[in-house]
């Protein structure tokens, strides 16, 4: 018998038809790009990289919260964690799938992309991360496997696969060590892409790997906490342990000192002497058109204030400032991508044997990289907004450990 | 006790199972990559005398017609470098062919690559378009193809003939040293730098003689004697990347 519920329009509808719609013009604009080529972007040969590049770094980087919190949870040992991990590692998964669309909209050829793993050059950077990627989603994948067998519709229909999902769960440990390796190999490596190019001067210097890391594993946890805490605002479906992410949020304000220590000497104790290119890019960011961004965007709002909201303990007891500190961090990390490959790409150093001078390029993103963009990032909030109602994405309460204890037994017997 | 030997196999199956896949990858590796190993005779290499060179363009446009290169394009460009007493100078740049080439080291899909002989190639049958190369080269020698080149190539015919096959939308192009040139020149018995036919179509082209081209391996060869004689340069080699294109600069007597 078919029982229908009555259905009443909530503001979550709206949410969910607002996004749909934001994901539906993306659609058309991925289509424009994929048939009209990427002469519909503002990129050109002196500005090869640009918005989507930034959207893709970023959405590696906020998926940091995944193997972060599971080497927590299953190699530190801080089992109470576990739920929190859960919300990180889908949340991780669903940044991944969001970095790869970006990707496959990026290059030129979408119809070759395969050929990243088919053909290898070991020399590249590009291919260490597109390697890790590509085995660090499937190790997402099976982390995520549990969290979608243990939920009622697959406990109903695929009673089989639906055990076999959840004994993934005994893997947890060893995923997490995978995690751990993979993530920490490539997160450093997307900064070492840059790092390791002698012809920009401003990115050529071992600290980038070292930031690109330092910045994901703060940006992370705050994208996972973040969205936890919001949803657990917003509907009765998210259980949240409020004392579980105390915990969090004291370890990503330090941490974010520590970060801003790194950026902060990263950035100036380059002026000591004049070096073409390297030079003229820093002024770019002190007191031209990125200084806004740096000064501002990544260093006040995106680093020192939310620092002071998350570790004031008057601050960090309301829900609203550390939201809002939450959210200036998760902008910080994408303002930070953005003003590294700005800065290499805007200034542009001349060959010419008399006269080794810099060249300034501009760049702004067009409208259809913005909207296939937003498009991309819409996606992401979709799938984390629906998660949350039916995945039980965001859930504390500790119930769902007897269901997942269930095939222990059941694995033991057979 | 039973629960930890199961999960030991399950561990084990895990590991083998991880284990096949890579050894596939591995396979697949080795079954497809284009073979750049193997040992050459020559080193080729291009001496530019900036005291001849006019800045006339011509060598663009023959590159454009006998490579087929779009023409917003340039493979060879030719940039105004300042002035020599009253004589402008001009550098002309075309792909430097460095021995130590970041775009090789770049290109993930080994897309850039380098042969026995020297030149840097790119394999267009490989290349994503993910533009690291171009990010990474510090002359500026590569374009990306933002559009399809379906038109007529304006530098065709009174420059020359495509000798090469067009590129496709969404791959990176550029200077190849005119490899097919060489190549067959060579199977007919021609010496590259000596017989026009077997010499890079800007080479051959320029009515300055501003360029020469030769093998940097034979001690003989224009290429080798020019650089041996004069003073020259090379093009940012501060960075060690170690070109093979060499700069005899203009100088103020012979303005």
């Amino acid at each position: 018998m078919i029982r229908i519920k009555r259905f009443t329009i909530q503001p979550v509808h709206f949410w969910i038809a607002f996004l749909m719609l934001l994901v539906g013009a993306g659609l058309v604009a991925y289509g424009i790009v994929l048939v009209k080529g990427l002469s519909v972007t503002n990129l050109s040969d002196l500005v090869p990289w640009g918005l989507w590049i930034t959207i893709d770094l970023s959405a590696i980087a906020l998926s940091a919260g995944a193997f972060t919190l599971c080497a927590v949870v299953y190699l530190l040992g801080l089992k109470q964690y576990e739920p929190v991990a859960r919300t990180a590692t889908f949340v991780g998964l669903i940044g991944y799938s969001m970095a790869l669309l970006t990707l496959l909209l990026d290059i030129g050829r979408p119809d070759r992309f395969w050929h990243a793993l088919v053909y290898w050059n070991t020399h590249s950077l590009l291919w260490e991360v597109s390697m890790c990627l590509t085995l660090y989603l499937c190790v997402l994948l099976l982390e995520t496997a549990p969290l979608i067998g243990r939920t009622d519709w697959m406990q109903a229909r695929f009673p089989w696969l639906s055990n076999k999902m959840m004994h993934i769960h005994h893997f947890a440990p060893f995923l997490a060590l995978l995690g751990l390796g993979l993530s920490m190999l490539h997160q450093s490596s997307l900064g070492a892409t840059y790092g390791v190019l002698i012809a920009r001067p401003i990115w050529y210097k071992p600290s980038l790997s070292v930031l690109f890391m330092f910045s994901a594993i703060v940006g992370g946890p705050a994208l996972t906490v973040l969205i936890t805490k919001v949803s657990g605002r917003l509907t009765s479906r998210a259980k949240v342990d409020d004392s579980l992410l105390e915990k969090i949020t004291l370890f990503i304000g330090w941490a974010l000192v520590g970060y801003i220590y790194f950026r902060f000497w990263d950035a100036f104790s380059m002026t000591y002497t004049y070096e073409p290119g390297r030079t003229e890019a820093l002024r770019m960011m002190t007191s031209g058109p990125l200084a806004f961004n740096f000064l501002v965007g990544e260093m006040l709002l995106g680093a020192i204030i939310p620092a002071i909201l998350l570790l004031v303990p008057r601050f960090r007891k309301s829900w609203s400032a550390q939201v809002i500190a939450l959210s200036l961090i998760v902008a910080g990390v994408v303002a930070y991508r953005w003003d590294i490959n700005m800065s290499g790409l805007l200034v542009v150093l001349t060959y010419l044997p008399q006269e080794v001078t810099t060249i300034y390029t501009t760049y702004f993103p067009s409208l259809i990289e913005i909207i296939s963009g937003v498009g991309v990032v819409a996606y992401g909030a979709l799938a984390i907004t629906l998660a949350v109602r039916y995945l039980n994405l965001v859930d504390h309460s500790g119930k769902e450990k007897e269901v997942v204890e269930t095939p222990v037994v059941v694995a033991g017997t057979d | 006790m039973e629960e930890k030997t199961i999960q030991r196999r399950d561990f084990l199956k895990f590991l083998v199972l991880g284990s096949v896949a890579a050894g596939g990858l591995r396979l697949a590796r080795l079954t497809s990559a284009s073979e750049t190993g193997g040992s050459s005779p020559y080193r080729w290499g291009m001496v530019i005398d900036q005291d001849k060179c006019t800045g006339c363009g011509q060598c663009t446009l023959a590159c454009r017609a006998h490579n087929d290169v779009p023409p917003e394009i340039s493979w060879n460009r030719v940039l105004e470098a300042g002035k020599v007493g009253d004589k402008q100078v001009y550098l002309p740049r075309p792909c430097m062919h460095c021995e130590e080439a970041p775009c090789v080291d770049a290109c993930m899909v080994g897309a850039s690559y380098q042969r026995a002989d020297g030149i840097v190639m790119m394999d267009y049958d490989k290349c994503i378009g993910c533009r690291y190369c171009e990010v990474a080269c510090p002359y500026g020698a590569r374009a990306f193809n933002w559009e399809t080149f379906d038109g007529p190539n304006p530098a065709v015919p009174e420059w020359g003939q495509p000798e090469v096959e067009r590129r496709p939308r969404g791959v990176v192009e550029k200077c190849s040293f005119c490899y097919q040139r060489i190549d067959r020149g060579l199977k007919l018995g021609l010496k590259p730098g000596v017989d026009e036919e077997a010499t890079p179509a800007c080479v051959v082209e320029c009515p300055m003689g501003a360029r020469k081209f030769g093998d940097l391996n034979d001690p003989e060869s224009e290429v080798s004697i020019l650089i041996k004689d004069h003073p020259y340069f090379q093009l940012r080699e501060d960075l060690g990347t170690s070109p093979r294109v060499f700069y005899l600069p203009a100088r103020e007597e012979a303005a």
